[in-house]
């Protein structure tokens, strides 16, 4: 198993305490908190992971630390276990991206795979983001006329029609544009297409 | 009051309607008012007393507005009467808005028959015609009154009473269409009241002193039975009409449409008018004060409800806590157990997890069993001091877990209560273990509870629970006693609100401060039992119950 941890945050002790060894038998990395404050001030891990929440936390509801966290730009998945939970508790704990809402007592099998689905979307998510960092990084090697002619390659324009629009010539075209290839790593037309997509997207969000 | 005694069902369904009639002040003053009116008028109608058989021309004009005023005061007051039935459902107040109406519906034949006013319409009947009506209206009415007197004061079932009413205004319809039938339809030969359209006869002399003792004989049996406001206000409508009778036969000289005549007239109108105002308003005091009293009730009601789901709520919360714990330490342990090389250590700690988690289900069980069940009723004498070093001793292994010290400062010789041992012991549990919980969570070196006891000085035992934890945050006090305000992790949502019902049921208080530099005390007072010799062996007897009902949790 690939290194993974489960953070739980629940303010009762023998939930916790069942929690960590529920969790640990199938070899997670368990780091409990009694309070969402001690999570808060707990190092951050680079290590994908998945947080187990209980609704109802002393001194702040977890959907209001649920929200917390996203303003402080944490994207852990969140869990939620709960011991009364209703409809719009739900209702409002999935909209703002939970991915699981467990009554308690709940079937340790469901627990399991919503830890494992929310540590595989943090992983892919951790994934996503280096590429995009690797990506950005690629780009920002290239020169200022090079990301000139990037979307012009990726919008398929042929070089002739480049150089005239640029009034360049159809060979300096040319070199700019195996120069753009190489630097971005893009083995094909298509793969530059993409490669453009995922940065102009990334621009568009920041 | 004797008579309201004998009926108790009829005195607890009247009562909330009667109370206002009761209720000193306001109908004093009307009463004040309305006999101070009547005597200025009565002076100044004395004071007319040399006119008073003068006959005053042409002021037979005045008699239809007299008689519409009068017809639909007395109308306005059946009504009411009646309303105030329904309600109520006092049979005699049926004979009394009866009355009323008997009384209403005659005054338009006794206008219509008046000699001499409608001569226009032909309506030109025997001479003796509005003098027998007259005397029919006279008598009748206090009749009426005389059944309204004597009526029992019993109420009578919800569907009767309105049955019962109907019957009756059809009864008193009839009854005056009939009378009324019979007097125009034998005006031939009815006997002489009248010389003339004016002047009265011999035979009229009876009428009044016969109406008189009538008026006479209601109010000394109102007087005497006085069952309730409405009572005096009968009476005194009952001595408007004597004067008002005094005025028109004597002082008038039973002359009509006299000076003396007019007088009595006018007064009786006047002071109908105040008795039916004074009515009017105590019925509307009576209707507010029943709203506001039902609309009181709906808000206990539910306030209650939702105290009591409020408290369900915790109460499963409080249960469910230790269920999810078990269920997934079971899980836990046989995953353990499972593994191609199985863990026993970690199977045996799930489980440990799971006595403890059974125990606490039944501490929450318990709790809730000394909270409802009877027997905690059992009061004995104890001593406190006794009480808090018991409390503190069971507390003193989960103090010893967080590193905490409780030290007692007790009084110096035995405090002695009357209480519930198992309902007070659990008060001090709450109340120290919720100091243990606030220290752990947040208190300074070194952490420390005290408990403290003393005997006050105004016969109370005082006791307080003092920490150096988190201290309680001033948004939450006020509501700190209520159930399901918790600030504590897992904590009893109900804890400190079983603290309040107990304490406040053994005659006592509690209360929350906060502690100097930090944390917070609670406290609560009970009062100090006497010591008499003489309660001590009954006493000793409730005492070993308690003691063993303690000793056996």
């Amino acid at each position: 198993m690939m290194a993974s941890v489960v953070y739980v945050v629940d303010d009762d002790r023998s939930i916790l305490a069942s929690l960590e060894s529920l969790l640990a038998s199938e070899g997670y990395e368990v780091l409990t908190f009694d309070s969402a404050q001690a999570f808060l001030d707990a190092p951050v891990r680079t290590t994908p992971g998945c947080l187990v929440l209980d609704v109802r936390l002393r001194g702040t509801s977890g959907l209001e630390f649920q929200r917390e966290l996203r303003r402080r730009g944490n994207p852990t998945p969140v869990v939620f276990i709960t011991g009364h939970g209703d409809v719009p508790m739900s209702v409002a704990a999935m909209k703002a991206g939970a991915i699981e809402f467990l009554l308690k007592p709940f079937r340790d099998q469901d627990l399991l795979d919503a830890v494992r689905n929310g540590i595989e979307l943090d992983r892919s998510r951790r994934m996503a983001e280096s590429q995009m960092f690797e990506l950005r990084e690629r780009y920002a090697a290239m020169t200022p006329r090079e990301r000139e002619i990037m979307p012009l390659v990726a919008s398929g324009l042929m070089n002739k029609q480049i150089a005239s629009s640029l009034q360049l010539s159809e060979v300096t075209v040319k070199v700019h544009r195996s120069q753009i290839m190489q630097k971005l790593k893009a083995r094909t037309l298509a793969d530059l297409v993409r490669i453009s997509d995922r940065l102009s997207g990334d621009a568009g969000k920041v | 009051m004797a008579d309201r005694d004998e009926h108790p069902a009829s005195h607890s369904l009247s009562r909330p309607f009667l109370q206002p009639f009761l209720a000193a002040n306001a109908a004093g003053l009307w009463v004040a008012v309305a006999i101070t009116l009547s005597l200025v008028l009565v002076s100044g109608f004395v004071a007319t007393m040399p006119f008073a058989r003068a006959p005053l021309a042409h002021s037979e004009l005045l008699l239809p507005a007299y008689a519409s005023a009068t017809g639909l005061l007395e109308g306005i007051t059946a009504a009411l009467l009646f309303s105030l039935y329904t309600v109520q459902r006092n049979r005699a107040l049926l004979f009394l808005a009866a009355g009323y109406l008997f009384s209403a519906l005659i005054v338009p034949s006794w206008l219509l028959s008046f000699p001499g006013l409608f001569p226009a319409f032909g309506l030109e009947f025997g001479l003796q015609t509005t003098a027998a009506i007259a005397t029919v209206r006279r008598i009748g009415f206090p009749l009426f009154v005389l059944a309204y007197a004597l009526a029992p004061a019993r109420g009578i079932p919800h569907g009767t009473a309105r049955r019962s009413l109907i019957g009756a205004i059809a009864m008193v319809a009839g009854m005056v269409g009939l009378i009324t039938f019979a007097i125009f339809a034998s005006s031939e030969s009815l006997p002489a009241f009248m010389l003339d359209g004016r002047r009265v006869d011999r035979l009229w002399s009876y009428v009044p002193p016969i109406a008189l003792a009538l008026y006479g004989l209601d109010m000394a049996i109102l007087l005497r039975r006085r069952r309730s406001q409405l009572d005096l206000w009968v009476g005194l409508v009952l001595f408007s009409l004597v004067v008002e009778l005094l005025l028109i036969s004597y002082l008038g000289g039973a002359i009509r449409l006299s000076v003396g005549w007019w007088a009595g007239r006018l007064y009786g109108l006047v002071a109908a008018s105040i008795v039916l105002l004074a009515l009017l308003a105590e019925t509307t005091m009576v209707y507010a004060r029943l709203a506001r009293t039902v609309a009181a009730e709906r808000r206990v009601r539910q306030n209650r409800l939702t105290a009591m789901e409020a408290l369900s709520a915790s109460i499963a919360h409080e249960i469910n806590q230790p269920l999810a714990s078990m269920v997934t330490n079971a899980d836990a342990a046989l995953r353990w157990l499972a593994k191609a090389e199985p863990r026993l250590d970690k199977a045996e700690d799930a489980l440990r997890r799971i006595v403890e988690d059974g125990h606490r289900a039944n501490t929450v069980v318990t709790g809730i069993r000394t909270m409802f069940t009877t027997g905690t009723q059992e009061r004995a004498e104890l001593d406190l001091n006794a009480l808090v070093e018991g409390a503190v001793q069971s507390a003193s292994t989960e103090a010893m877990h967080g590193f905490i010290e409780i030290r007692t400062d007790l009084a110096p010789s035995p405090l002695t209560v009357v209480g519930n041992t198992v309902q007070l012991h659990h008060v001090l549990r709450n109340l120290i273990e919720n100091a243990i919980d606030a220290v752990r969570i947040g208190g300074e070196w070194p952490r420390r509870v005290i408990v403290r006891t003393r005997l006050e000085a105004a016969g109370e035992v005082h006791v307080s629970v003092a920490d150096n934890g988190t201290g309680i945050a001033s948004d939450i006090v006020e509501r700190l006693f209520d159930p399901f305000v918790s600030t504590k992790p897992g904590g009893m949502g109900m804890g400190l609100m079983f603290c309040r019902a107990v304490v406040e049921a053994h005659g006592g208080r509690v209360w929350a401060s906060p502690n100097q530099p930090r944390g917070a005390v609670f406290h609560f007072s009970l009062p100090a039992a006497m010591v008499p010799a003489g309660d001590a062996p009954d006493m000793a007897g409730a005492d070993q119950r308690g003691v063993e009902q303690g000793g056996a949790r």
